[in-house]
Order: C-alpha cells, then structure tokens, then sequence
C-alpha cells in the first residue's frame, strides 16, 4: 500500500531535500519536491500529495504563511503536515501545532528513518483523524 | 579617554529633575540680584562647541531672546569661557558654570552696575550648584546609556545564539542523516560515495562557522593576533578558491581574473584565505538564481586590490549601513531564508583592517554586488 503514498518535501535545502527523498523512495513512497513556499502550495494542489514536510525558513512565504494557506484552501486543507525545520525554539512549536501541523520536527535530531516512520504513523489507516 | 560633552539637551535632562533645577536657578538667580530699585533678568547659557545657547531664562520669552551667541564674536563672553573667571561685561555678570573641571556653560545676569557683593557671592554658588547637577545628572545619563547599550548587546547576543545553533543543525543534519543511512547499509552502492562528500563538505561547513564564531569572540577579547609570513597573494587566492569550489553547485561558477605575476606580500595567511573565503561564500549565497563570481587581481606600487563581483540580488540602499556590523545580516524578504550567522563580512573586514587594509562595496539592488579588498603592499 505504500505504493500509494505520495510525499511533498518543501524545502529549499537541496542537501537535506536530496536526502530525505532518498531515504522516502527506498521505504516505498513517491516523492515530489517543492524548493519554495510557492511552488510547494502549487504543488500540493496539482500533486495532491497524501503528506507534506514543510520547512519554515524558506525563500518567498515562510513555513508558517504555507502551513495557513494549505489549511485555508479547500484542496489541501486535510493533507497531514509535519514541520521539518531546524529552529527549535518552543514558541516556533506552539505556533506550527497551532496552525495544525501533526509533528514538529528538528532536521538535526531526526534521521531519514525515522523521518519516514513518521509519514507512516501518519498515513497509517489507524492514525488517520476520524473526523 | 576623552571626557563626554555636556548634553543640556539631553532628554534625560529636560525631562528630569535636572530641567527644574535650571528653572529654580536662574529664578534663584534673578532674586538674588534684584532689588526693590531693579530688577535683574538671569539666564543659563550651555557651551556648545564654539556656541552658547540657553537653556532656560527668568524672564517668560527670555530663553528665545537670548542667544545663540558664538562665543569668538563677544569679547567678554569669550573672556568668560576661556579664562573660567567671573566677568563683568558692559551689560551683564557673567559666571562659569563648570563641570569636571572645565566651563560647561555660564549664567548671566543683566545690569551688572550696582550689584553688591554678597549678591554676587550668591550668584557664584548658584552657578557652581548648577555645574555640579550637570556633572552629576551627564554621569547618570551615561550610567543609563551604557545600561541600554549592554542591555541591547545582550539581547543581540542571545538573538545570535539562536542563529549560530540553527546555522550548526542545517550542516549536522545531514552529517547525522547520511551517517544513520550508511550505518544501516541501506543505500545503494551509487550513493555512498555522494553521502560520504556531502558528509565530509558539511563537516567543513561546521568547522568554518566554529572558527568564525570564536574569531569574533576572540576579537571581541584580545583583538586578532596575526601570525605573519611571506605569501603570494595570489596563492590566498587561490587558497580560497579551492576551498569553496567543491561547494559550488552546478549553478555558480567561480572565474578567476590574475596577473601572471606574484604578488609578494607579508600577511597572516590563514585569515586572509578566510576574509576572502567569506567573500565568496558571501558572493555564492546572494546570487541565489546562480551565474559567475568573478575574482580579479591587480596591484601597483602601493596597494593591492581583490575584487570578487557576483551578479546576484545586490544590496537594499536602506540596509547597506549594517553589511558590516557584528550579526547585522540583510534580512529582506528576498534574503530572510538565506542561511547566514551574520559574522562573515564583518570577521572579513576586520581582517583587512588589522593588516592595514580595509574593504570597500559597491552595489546595486538587482544588479548585484562587488567586494574590493585593499591591502597595502607596504
């Protein structure tokens, strides 16, 4: 079922966005990449990817305004997001759950793996919301 | 270290118990030399410079009408201010005020002819009870400034805390992320020799923020201590060059314009291979849509100039005057995901100025930017 499972990385950091497709496509999934806050809220939309990774500090629109346009748009608006950021600051967290982010995860205390054991917990038919 | 200038119109001053003393004084002031036959108008003048304005007059309107005088176009005025002796001019009493030892300023009374001596003793330790306010109220004031300075400091300090531990994850996560991968054995034989360079560039990436981290506490504490040699400038050059140029994406291409000839110089070699080194790491990040970073060379008898022009975002006019301060990154919306500790250019220029150099900029918004290194050949 995996198979199934489409993945949208936004994030501007090539390196790290490299790595983490890696890692996704040999678990099983489909990856695309948005490198912008723009092109990753066009891409989700086109895409429609089953699960997002969201940066915060990227060119144009921060994390923060993605996550609330995302939200906002009919379309989107039930894609699971996980914070995939290097800012670690609590009030930064409490704003992302805020906004409806699943997870708030620190790039440089999350491996690959368990980058993609959290898209399974997320995409897993138990963990989807009941509502 | 030079005494501050007396700031009669410091906020602090007008806004406090130091502006009704002036009021009391003169007021005081023109009491005292009054008598049933005469009245005595006082005013406070403040020594600004080669002026003298007043601060505040008994009379109402008084302190519009007198003044500002400067001070080498009245005689007894200029007497009064050089000599810090009390002066009886045509038409007025002058008495010094001072401070820490020298005239500050001077209150004046009008009509001087007829005036007793007891009055004028008054007068006297009026002016010196204002003087010592004034020493008293520019101390507390810098006191105050100082506390707003360190204040301020801190709160940058902290603020680039954060930025330096998000500046250190970006490279450690993928140093951390490619090493998990490699130890579970579950990349591809392909990709091992990629992980292991993205490993090992992050790992150079960690090691310059750290350095450039503790070169500025360093030059913050001791100031930089140069370990000097002979070297050829363009072998800095060159040094640099090789440093970043397996960093460079597909997009960026470094273009070197030298003379064929060395260019001997005595310099710490290390630093400048880093002054330089953040120049181009500085030209690669803001050219974020790619294109060649030019690096030219030239000199002549007295100096020579390295030039490292990029042709990315340029510089906002506005925000031009923080390029080189301590943590004063260019935050735009263009710029703010630009990873960055705010440190490089001025670690850079720092460097160009202990060896007697410095680093001049020139740029546009748009049109991109050029560095020009100067260093004295002698």
């Amino acid at each position: 079922m995996e198979d199934d499972v489409k993945v949208l990385l936004i994030e501007d950091d090539v390196a790290a966005a490299e790595m983490y497709r890696l890692r996704l496509v040999a678990d099983g999934y489909s990856v695309v990449i948005g490198r912008d806050g723009q092109e990753g809220l066009r891409m989700a939309a086109d895409e429609t990817p089953d699960f997002i990774y969201l940066d915060l500090r990227l060119p144009g629109l921060d994390g923060f305004e993605v996550l609330e346009r995302l939200r906002a748009g009919a379309a989107t608006r039930h894609i699971p997001v996980i914070i995939l950021t290097n800012y670690g600051e609590p009030e930064l967290r409490e704003r992302g759950m805020k906004l409806g982010a699943l997870e708030f995860l620190v790039k440089a205390d999350t491996t690959p793996a368990q980058l993609s054991e959290s898209v399974e917990r997320a995409t897993s038919p138990r963990a989807q919301p009941s509502t | 270290m030079s005494t501050p200038e007396p700031r009669w119109d410091d906020p602090l001053l007008e806004d406090n118990a130091s502006s009704a003393l002036f009021k009391e004084a003169v007021t005081l002031a023109s009491r005292v030399a009054s008598s049933e036959a005469r009245n005595r108008a006082a005013w406070l003048l403040q020594l600004r410079g080669e002026n003298l304005h007043c601060v505040t007059a008994s009379e109402p309107g008084g302190t519009q009408a007198r003044g500002p005088y400067r001070v080498p176009d009245h005689p007894s005025l200029d007497q009064a201010v050089t000599s810090g002796q009390v002066v009886e001019g045509p038409s007025e009493f002058l008495i010094p005020v001072q401070m820490e030892g020298r005239v500050a300023g001077l209150l004046v009374v009008g009509e001087p002819d007829g005036l007793d001596v007891a009055a004028r003793g008054s007068l006297m330790t009026i002016a010196n009870i204002v003087g010592f306010a004034v020493g008293q109220a520019a101390s507390v004031s810098d006191l105050q400034r100082e506390a707003e300075r360190s204040r301020r400091l801190e709160r940058v300090k902290s603020e680039f805390l954060n930025i330096a531990a998000h500046e250190l994850r970006s490279p450690l996560g993928i140093i951390r992320g490619y090493s998990s991968m490699l130890s579970e054995g579950m990349l591809p034989e392909a990709e091992r020799g990629v992980a292991l360079s993205r490993i090992a560039d992050k790992a150079e990436e960690m090691a310059r923020l750290i350095s450039e981290m503790l070169e500025t506490a360093r030059l913050e504490t001791d100031g930089l201590e140069l370990e000097l040699e002979p070297v050829d400038l363009l072998q800095v050059v060159h040094d640099a060059v090789n440093a970043l140029g397996p960093m460079l994406g597909a997009d960026h291409r470094f273009v070197l314009a030298v003379p064929p000839e060395s260019i001997g110089m005595v310099v710490d070699r290390r630093r400048l291979t880093t002054m330089l080194t953040n120049l181009l790491d500085n030209a690669v990040k803001y050219s974020p849509y790619g294109g060649e970073i030019e690096i030219g060379c030239e000199h002549d008898d007295r100096l020579a100039t390295i030039r490292v022009r990029d042709h990315g975002i340029g510089i906002n006019a506005e925000q031009s005057h923080l390029l080189f301060t301590r943590f004063g990154r260019l935050v735009t919306p263009e710029t703010s995901h630009i990873r960055g500790t705010g440190l490089g250019l001025y670690l850079a220029r720092e460097i160009a100025r202990v060896h007697g150099g410095d680093i001049l900029v020139s740029a546009t918004p748009g049109g991109g930017s050029t560095f020009a290194v100067e260093l004295p050949l002698v």
